[in-house]
C-alpha cells in the first residue's frame, strides 16, 4: 500500500522534483515579483511560528489577574479601581511592560503567546482543509473529464448544487447542529469547498485530453491509470499549486468568521476566537481584537500575493 | 435578430434551477431535521427547574410544531405547503415565516444595493484611471490598495471601523438603529460603515478586474485604428475600450452580488446589528426555527440562480455573437 502511494506520489510531483531546471526557471520568473517574494517571505516565517514559536513564548493558558488587560508596550490605557476603605474609584494609567510585549487579555494572558498558538491552529486549518478540498477537487474533477457521459453530467450537478449553495450559511448550519469541533470544522470546509477545484480540473483535462501525447499513449495501450496519473495529472499540478495558493486564506477567514460569530472551537484558541472576545471589550481593551485581526490580513495577504505571483510564473503567456 | 434559441435555453436553464433548488433545499431539510438538537430545546432549562417531566414537554412542543412525525412524512407536508405558497411557521418569533421576510428584507436589499453601487462606481472609476496610465506611481498604488482591500478580513474591518469611528472618534453609533425611516438621509449616515465594511472587498475586486479588462482591450488593434483615425483619447477609452471591457465585468459584478448575500452581507449584518435576512437566519439557526433557516436558504438559492441565469441572458445582448447550445 504505502509502495502504490509512494509510486502515485512520484507521479505526480515528477514534473518538478525531475526536472530541476524548471523549477529553476518557475523561480527566476516568481523571484522577479516582488510582493509574490514578500508573501513567501511571511509565509515562511509565519510557519516557523507555529513550529517553534509556541516553546518560546509563555504558556498561553496561564491566567494572571494581577496583569489582566495590560495594553501593548509604547500604549497606556486608563484604569479604575474601586477602592474600598474610602469608598471611591482611582483612575490610574497603566503602561504595557516587556513581559507582555503584546499586552494581555481580560484574565491576564500573554496575547504574543496568545497569537502564536493562533497560528499554529489557524494554519492547520488551512493546510488541512485545503488538502482535502483539493484532493476531493482533482479526483472529481479528472473522473468527470476522463468518463464523459452520464457520469460526468451526474459530477457535474451535483457540482452546481454544492456550488449554488450559500457556502457560508451551510457552515454555520452543519456547525451548529453537529457540534463546533475543530477536527469537524476542518472537515466540513473541506468537503464543502472542492467544487471550484473540480470545474477548473476537469475544463483543464478535457482540453488536454484531445491532445496528442495523450492519444498518443492511449494508442500506444496505456491504462487508463497510466493516463490520468503519468499525464493528466501532472500536467495540472501547476494549476493545483495556484488554486491551494489562493484558497488557503478564503479557509482561514472561513474559520475565523465561525468563531467570530460564536461557533468557533473553544478549546482552540485560533485567531477567530481570540478577536471573537476581544470585540465584546473595544472601548476597555482594544488591542485583543486588533491583534489577531493584523496576523490574520497579513496572512492573507501574503498568501493572495504569492498566488498572484504563481500564478503569472506558471503562465507561460504572460509576461511578468 | 430572432432569437429563438434564446427561449429554448431560457427553458432549459430554468429547468435546471428547479432541480438545483429542490437538491438544495431537501440537503438543508435533511441537515436541519436529521440533526440531534430540537426547537424544544430552548425550554429544558426551564422545564428542569421548575420539577416537570422534561420528556413530556418535549413531545409537546414537537407535536405542536409537527416535528415529530416520520421525515418523509414531514418533508412531503413541507413541500406540498411550499407549493401553496406556506412557507411554514417560525418557532422563535411566533409569526408566519412569510410575514417574517416580509419585513426583515429590505434591510438586507438597501444594504447590498447601496455597498454594490459604492464598490462598482468606484471601483470601474479607479479601474480605468489605473489602467490608462498603466506603470505610474498612481498605478502601482491603486493596484497594491486593491491587494489590501480583498485581503483585509471583512468582519474585522468592520469591527475596526466601530473601534476607531464609534468607540473613539464617536462619529456614528456602535449599533445600526431601526427606528430610522428606510432610504433617508439619516439611515444612509448609519449605513456608511455598513457599507464600507462590505463595499470594501467587493471595490478591491472590481478595480482588479476593470484594470485587467481595460488592459487587454487597450492593445487590441482597433484601438489603434480609431487613435489613428483621430478620434479624441476620451472617446477611444470611454467607447471603444471601455465598451469592451463591460462585458467581463458585467459577469464579475452579477456574479458577487449572488455570493455576497450569505458570505459579507451575512457577517457584516451580525456585525452592525441590522435586521436583515442574514441575521434573521442566524438567530433562526440558534434558535432551530427550522422553517426560517430553510426559508432563507431557499430564498437565497433561487436569487443565485436568478441572478447566474440574467447574467447569460445579459452576456448575449452585450455580445451578439454568444450563443449557448
Amino acid at each position: 500500500m504505502t509502495k502504490r502511494l509512494q509510486d502515485i506520489a512520484r507521479r505526480i510531483g515528477r514534473p518538478f522534483y525531475g526536472n530541476r531546471r524548471l523549477i529553476k526557471y518557475y523561480w527566476e520568473r516568481t523571484r522577479r515579483n516582488k510582493l509574490a517574494v514578500f508573501g513567501l517571505a511571511f509565509i515562511a516565517f509565519l510557519i516557523l511560528l507555529a513550529l517553534i514559536g509556541p516553546l518560546l513564548t509563555l504558556d498561553p493558558t496561564s491566567v494572571n489577574f494581577e496583569e489582566k488587560n495590560l495594553p501593548p508596550v509604547g500604549f497606556a490605557t486608563e484604569k479604575s479601581v474601586y477602592n474600598i476603605e474610602t469608598d471611591e474609584f482611582t483612575t490610574t494609567e497603566v503602561f504595557g511592560i516587556w513581559k507582555h510585549p503584546l499586552g494581555t487579555d481580560s484574565k491576564g494572558r500573554d496575547m504574543l503567546a496568545m497569537i502564536v498558538s493562533g497560528a499554529r491552529i489557524s494554519l492547520l486549518v488551512g493546510l488541512i482543509a485545503t488538502g482535502i478540498a483539493l484532493i476531493l477537487g482533482t479526483i472529481i474533477g479528472v473522473l468527470s473529464a476522463y468518463l464523459g457521459g452520464w457520469a460526468d453530467n451526474v459530477l457535474m450537478r451535483f457540482t452546481d448544487i454544492m456550488m449554488t449553495f450559500p457556502f457560508f450559511l451551510l457552515l454555520v448550519l452543519i456547525v451548529f447542529i453537529f457540534g463546533p469541533s475543530l477536527a469537524f470544522i476542518v472537515l466540513v470546509i473541506g468537503l464543502t469547498g472542492w467544487t471550484g477545484t473540480a470545474r477548473l480540473i476537469r475544463s483543464e483535462a478535457l482540453s488536454l485530453r484531445t491532445r496528442e501525447f495523450i492519444i498518443a499513449a492511449k494508442a500506444l495501450g496505456a491504462s487508463d491509470s497510466r493516463v490520468i496519473f503519468r499525464h493528466l495529472i501532472p500536467n495540472v499540478i501547476s494549476l493545483i499549486i495556484v488554486i491551494a495558493t489562493l484558497s488557503i486564506p478564503g479557509v482561514i477567514l472561513a474559520e475565523a468568521a465561525l468563531s467570530f460569530i460564536g461557533l468557533g472551537d473553544p478549546t482552540m484558541a485560533s485567531w477567530g476566537i481570540i478577536l471573537e472576545a476581544g470585540q465584546h471589550s473595544l472601548d476597555t481593551s482594544w488591542w485583543i481584537a486588533v491583534e489577531p485581526g493584523i496576523m490574520l490580513f497579513l496572512t492573507v495577504l501574503a498568501f493572495n500575493f504569492l498566488g498572484d505571483g504563481l500564478r503569472d510564473a506558471f503562465d507561460p503567456k504572460s509576461n511578468v | 435578430m430572432k432569437k429563438s434559441w434564446l427561449r429554448d435555453y431560457i427553458i432549459k436553464r430554468l429547468f435546471y434551477s428547479v432541480i438545483i433548488a429542490w437538491g438544495i433545499l431537501t440537503i438543508t431539510f435533511v441537515l436541519v431535521r436529521a440533526g440531534p438538537t430540537s426547537p424544544a430545546d430552548k425550554y429544558l432549562a426551564n422545564i428542569a427547574a421548575s420539577g416537570q417531566d422534561v420528556s413530556q414537554v418535549i413531545a409537546s412542543v414537537e407535536a405542536r410544531y409537527g416535528v415529530d412525525k416520520p421525515i418523509l412524512e414531514q418533508y412531503a407536508d413541507y413541500m406540498v405547503n411550499l407549493f401553496h405558497g406556506n412557507w411554514g411557521w417560525s418557532f422563535s418569533t411566533s409569526m408566519p415565516v412569510t410575514e417574517l421576510i416580509k419585513s426583515h428584507w429590505i434591510y438586507s436589499f438597501q444594504l447590498i444595493l447601496l455597498s454594490s453601487l459604492f464598490a462598482a462606481v468606484l471601483g470601474i472609476l479607479v479601474g480605468i484611471y489605473s489602467a490608462v496610465k498603466q506603470y505610474t506611481r498612481t498605478d502601482y498604488i491603486a493596484t497594491f490598495l486593491s491587494f489590501i482591500g480583498v485581503s483585509i478580513p471583512n468582519f474585522w474591518l468592520g469591527v475596526m471601523l466601530i473601534l476607531v469611528f464609534s468607540v473613539k472618534l464617536g462619529l456614528f453609533k456602535t449599533y445600526y438603529d431601526t427606528t430610522l425611516p428606510l432610504f433617508s438621509l439619516a439611515n444612509l449616515h448609519a449605513l456608511i460603515l455598513p457599507i464600507i465594511t462590505l463595499g470594501t472587498g467587493m471595490l478591491a475586486g472590481y478595480v482588479r478586474y476593470t484594470r485587467s479588462a481595460m488592459l487587454d482591450n487597450l492593445r487590441k488593434g482597433f484601438v489603434t485604428t480609431a487613435r489613428a483615425k483621430g478620434l479624441p483619447e476620451r472617446t477611444v477609452i470611454g467607447k471603444h475600450v471601455f465598451r469592451n471591457a463591460l462585458l467581463p465585468l458585467v459577469t464579475i459584478i452579477m456574479f458577487d452580488l449572488g455570493s455576497i448575500v450569505f458570505g459579507g452581507a451575512y457577517l457584516t449584518e451580525i456585525v452592525f446589528g441590522i435586521p436583515g435576512l442574514g441575521q434573521i437566519s442566524f438567530n433562526a439557526i440558534f434558535a432551530n426555527d427550522y422553517p426560517v433557516v430553510i426559508a432563507v436558504t431557499l430564498i437565497g438559492t433561487l436569487l443565485v440562480l436568478l441572478v447566474n441565469l440574467v447574467t447569460d441572458i445579459t452576456y448575449t445582448y452585450l455580445d451578439p455573437r454568444i450563443r449557448y447550445d
